[in-house]
């Protein structure tokens, strides 16, 4: 099995990396804020807990010294049986609790570091039914000193954090969705440039526009200016191609006309042999200096070229070519057509139709443009012999069959075909209703 | 029939001229834009082999420029360019014809005659005049019926009064037509050539203008 080749890999659209990197970036931001407010939150409640506790230790120190507690009437919260908020003093033996523990303790489970003698230190504990406490506790100091434990459940804590944090995630994350939607906004504003530049350079491959506009946003005015030196220098060398075949037409013509002109002199060329060869010569030099011109084509044309002036320009050339013949040629092109051509190609495809036409005729050719679904359609029509279908498919094949390639009849058929090939167009033969041969040559609108 | 021979190539000139020559052409050549221009717009000439590609010049502007001038002399442009381009453009300037190189003799002659002979108003390939007939195709004459034989110089003289036939050809028009622009034209040598041309076409006659030139006549009164 000959080893699969690796697909390449995929071309991730600008918009899409710009849309991650900046969904990655307020996501992290998003997380990073909401852990830091419920570090905050989780604070600044524990806080409010831990003064309400301390408060009660300073009224608990107060009785103590008093010798007030063993008929303390605790106040909310203290009082309820259940919810965890307590306390409980100890001195020697002498245990006092609230009325919400009931007889029961609370078990001191973690101490905190007691930094700071005759102040309340926190620390965690757990109640008689082994709730989870926060507590405060003060060791007051004397013979025998007390300890004052003052207690609060876990779940006044997390109660209102969890609240408060529940509500937090929504706000960031509907601020998250905001955020996002307005940099997809932004990023299709950013790249709005880049697909009117894609729109610019359809047209310009379209022949609707010559180059691409220059007046662009800072980023992309280089990219801009590159492209179009690279229209134009495609435009030039197709120039120089063009004016290189023309050289070369001249140089090799002028002395084949010489020799056919030295050649119509019997005693130069008694049997006529030399002649044929100049004759097949000529024929070939034609043959290749067409093939080398359509090489020299761009395939596409810049800026459209207007159809009716060009019909109407050929029309007169023609008709002063065929003067001894007398041809009528009838044009009927609209005014407002015009393909995306260049003027010489359209020239050549156009030409080579109406003078095989105007060659086969007997007296009367007739040109007919319109506007079609698949493109512009130009019809050559005569009266002439016409073509049978056979014919037509080895006249249109000669023209494949490049260095076979004898020309004879209707010689510029296939060149025609080839040059409508390159626009994306076509050219098929078919019968007209004049009687003779009809092509119909489709270019793109 | 006069022709101003333009073309810059020295070896295709030559081998032009002396073809056309054969065929009883009579000459003028320019290599230049700027002597081609000169020519045509001093000189009488019934047709112009017209090369495009010239020094001093483009054809298609010396043919712009001509035309522009007032000249309606007929042109026939004979160029190694062949894409309908150039050959729009040509017609453009003004061309009546145009042939692509390299070209058959007798092509180019059946088309400079025929050039010709649209030009001067002949519709008809075939002109006659009495017992004279003249086929501007073929450059041949017949006389009542049947070919006649002319040399050269004859067949320059007659053609040009066959064209104008029962018009005044002027002596001067006459001289250019049949001579070369620099060859020595003896002021005999008209009339010794009129004089064989009435014999060998009677009864049709050359009738003699004093002090204009001459004309060819249908009618024997």
């Amino acid at each position: 099995m000959p080893p699969t080749k690796k697909p390449p890999p995929p071309h991730r659209s600008l918009r899409t990396r710009l849309l991650a990197a900046a969904a990655v970036l307020v996501l992290a931001a998003l997380v990073v804020a909401g852990l830091a407010i419920g570090v905050i939150l989780h604070r600044f409640v524990r806080g409010q807990i831990e003064g309400h506790l301390d408060a009660q230790i300073v009224a608990l120190r107060a009785g103590l010294e008093a010798g007030l507690l063993s008929q303390n009437r605790d106040a909310p919260p203290f009082d309820r049986d259940g919810p965890g908020w307590a306390w409980e003093v100890r001195r020697g033996s002498e245990t006092f609790v609230s009325d919400s523990l009931r007889g029961g303790h609370i078990t001191v489970t973690a101490p905190g570091p007691d930094d700071d003698p005759g102040h309340p230190h926190p620390a965690d504990g757990t109640g008689p039914r082994g709730e989870r406490l926060i507590l405060r506790v003060l060791t007051v100091p004397g013979t025998p000193p007390a300890t004052i434990v003052a207690a609060a459940p876990q779940a006044a804590l997390y109660g209102p954090l969890r609240e408060a944090l529940t509500s937090l995630a929504l706000a960031l994350g509907i601020l998250g969705l905001c955020l996002i939607a307005g940099l997809a906004l932004q990023v299709r504003l950013g790249l709005a440039p880049l697909r009117r530049l894609r729109a610019d350079l359809a047209a310009v491959r379209a022949g609707r526009r010559e180059r691409v506009p220059e007046e662009q946003p800072a980023e992309i005015k280089p990219l801009v200016t590159e492209l179009n030196a690279l229209l134009d220098q495609n435009a030039q060398n197709l120039e120089r191609a063009r004016g290189h075949v023309a050289n070369l037409a001249h140089a090799l013509k002028t002395p084949l006309a010489t020799l056919s002109m030295a050649l119509a002199d019997p005693a130069r060329d008694p049997d006529g042999a030399l002649r044929l060869q100049v004759d097949d010569m000529d024929r070939r030099v034609r043959h290749h200096l067409r093939r080398a011109r359509a090489a020299a084509l761009a395939g596409s044309a810049r800026g459209r070229t207007q159809l009716a002036p060009r019909v109407s320009d050929l029309h007169d050339a023609l008709v002063r070519l065929y003067a001894e013949k007398g041809v009528a040629i009838d044009l009927a092109v609209p005014d407002d057509l015009s393909v995306p051509c260049e003027g010489q190609d359209l020239d050549e495809m156009l030409g080579n139709l109406v003078d095989n036409a105007c060659r086969w005729c007997r007296t009367r050719v007739r040109v007919t443009a319109a506007s079609r679904a698949g493109g512009i359609v130009v019809r050559v029509e005569d009266d002439g012999p016409g073509l049978d279908d056979a014919a037509a498919e080895a006249v249109m094949a000669r023209g494949r069959r490049l260095d076979e390639g004898v020309p004879g009849h209707g010689f510029g058929l296939p060149i025609t075909l080839e040059l409508a090939e390159l626009y994306g167009g076509g050219l098929t033969l078919g019968r007209s209703e004049l009687g003779g041969l009809e092509a119909e040559l489709t270019l793109p609108a | 029939m006069k022709i101003l021979l333009v073309e810059d190539d020295t070896a295709l000139a030559t081998e032009l001229a002396k073809v056309l020559r054969a065929e009883n052409f009579v000459l003028d050549r320019a290599a230049t834009g700027e002597d081609a221009q000169h020519l045509g717009e001093t000189e009488g000439y019934d047709a112009v082999v017209l090369d495009l590609g010239l020094p001093k010049g483009d054809g298609v502007s010396v043919l712009r420029a001509w035309r522009a001038a007032g000249r309606t002399l007929p042109v026939l442009v004979l160029t190694a360019r062949d894409g309908w381009s150039d050959k729009v453009a040509a017609f453009k300037a003004g061309a009546d014809d145009y042939l692509v190189k390299p070209v058959r003799v007798e092509e180019l002659v059946i088309r400079l005659r025929a050039l010709v002979r649209r030009s001067q108003g002949g519709g008809a390939s075939r002109i006659a005049c009495g017992p004279l007939s003249f086929d501007t195709g073929l450059g041949a004459f017949e006389h009542e019926g049947l070919p006649l034989k002319l040399t050269g110089l004859e067949w320059r003289v007659l053609s040009c009064l066959m064209l104008n036939r029962d018009a005044v050809v002027p002596r001067p028009h006459l001289i250019e037509r049949v001579y070369e622009g620099d060859a020595d034209v003896d002021s005999n040598s008209v009339e010794v050539i009129i004089t064989r041309l009435r014999r060998k076409i009677a009864p049709a006659r050359i009738e003699s203008v004093r002090g204009h030139g001459y004309r060819l006549h249908a009618d024997p009164a």
